[in-house]
């Protein structure tokens, strides 16, 4: 069984407060498929370090703003 | 649904028609012949290559149905697949191990080259099931 990811996100969030972005938008902007975005969105996927820099990038954001790591298991 | 998600469902629809295809050519006459008179090679090789045409022509039309994603694929896609084809070497693996202890024991061409095809296939949908799975439930790297 996989364990699940402890790394939770923003993404859905941060796409509505950039003028409502949609996922197959972002997944163009930062060269994923869109399943990728939404497996990421889920939590189903924790995406590699360059990716998740380029979809904070794709926001302007920080990168712990779009993505958070819960330290109650770690 | 990725391209190659699809391109993993074609080869499980198309394994599944493809071992009964065979059985059906080749297990009633294991069961009414002495295994020197079963007529194994050729179906076997209808097979395979009905398994390869099968497969290409399946990856044309899951292709086709959405053009623009065909070429398009990410590090999940690769990861997913290189999972899913480490799972699928075990049965590959399995089939070859089988393979050479038949060969060892001297035991019948038949039953060497289908612990061999048997393997091959099991393996690609081991790893066609544990690609999909991949896809549709949590996956990580580690």
């Amino acid at each position: 069984m996989v364990k699940p990811t402890l790394v939770t996100n923003s993404i859905r969030s941060l796409r509505f407060a950039n003028g409502e972005m949609t996922q197959a938008e972002l997944a163009d902007r930062v060269g994923v498929t869109r399943q990728t975005i939404i497996a990421i969105e889920q939590g189903k996927y924790s995406p590699t370090l360059e990716m998740a820099f380029r979809i904070a990038r794709v926001f302007r954001v920080p990168l712990d703003e779009a993505f958070q790591y819960s330290d109650g298991q770690g | 649904m990725t391209f190659l998600e699809k391109s993993n469902w074609v080869v499980l629809v198309v394994a599944v028609p493809t071992l009964l295809v065979y059985a059906v050519l080749v297990v009633p006459q294991v069961l009414s012949k002495p295994l020197a008179e079963v007529s194994w090679v050729q179906p076997m090789i209808f097979t395979i290559v009905g398994f390869i045409v099968a497969n290409v022509l399946g990856n044309v039309v899951a292709a086709a149905s959405n053009p623009s994603e065909a070429d398009q694929n990410d590090q999940r896609d690769r990861e997913i697949d290189h999972f899913g084809e480490r799972v699928g070497n075990w049965l590959i693996i399995a089939g070859s191990l089988a393979a050479l202890v038949l060969a060892m024991a001297t035991a019948d061409h038949f039953w060497i080259a289908n612990a061999i095809f048997l393997g091959g296939i099991a393996g690609a949908v081991l790893s066609s099931v544990a690609k999909i799975a991949a896809y549709h439930g949590p996956f990580q790297r580690w």
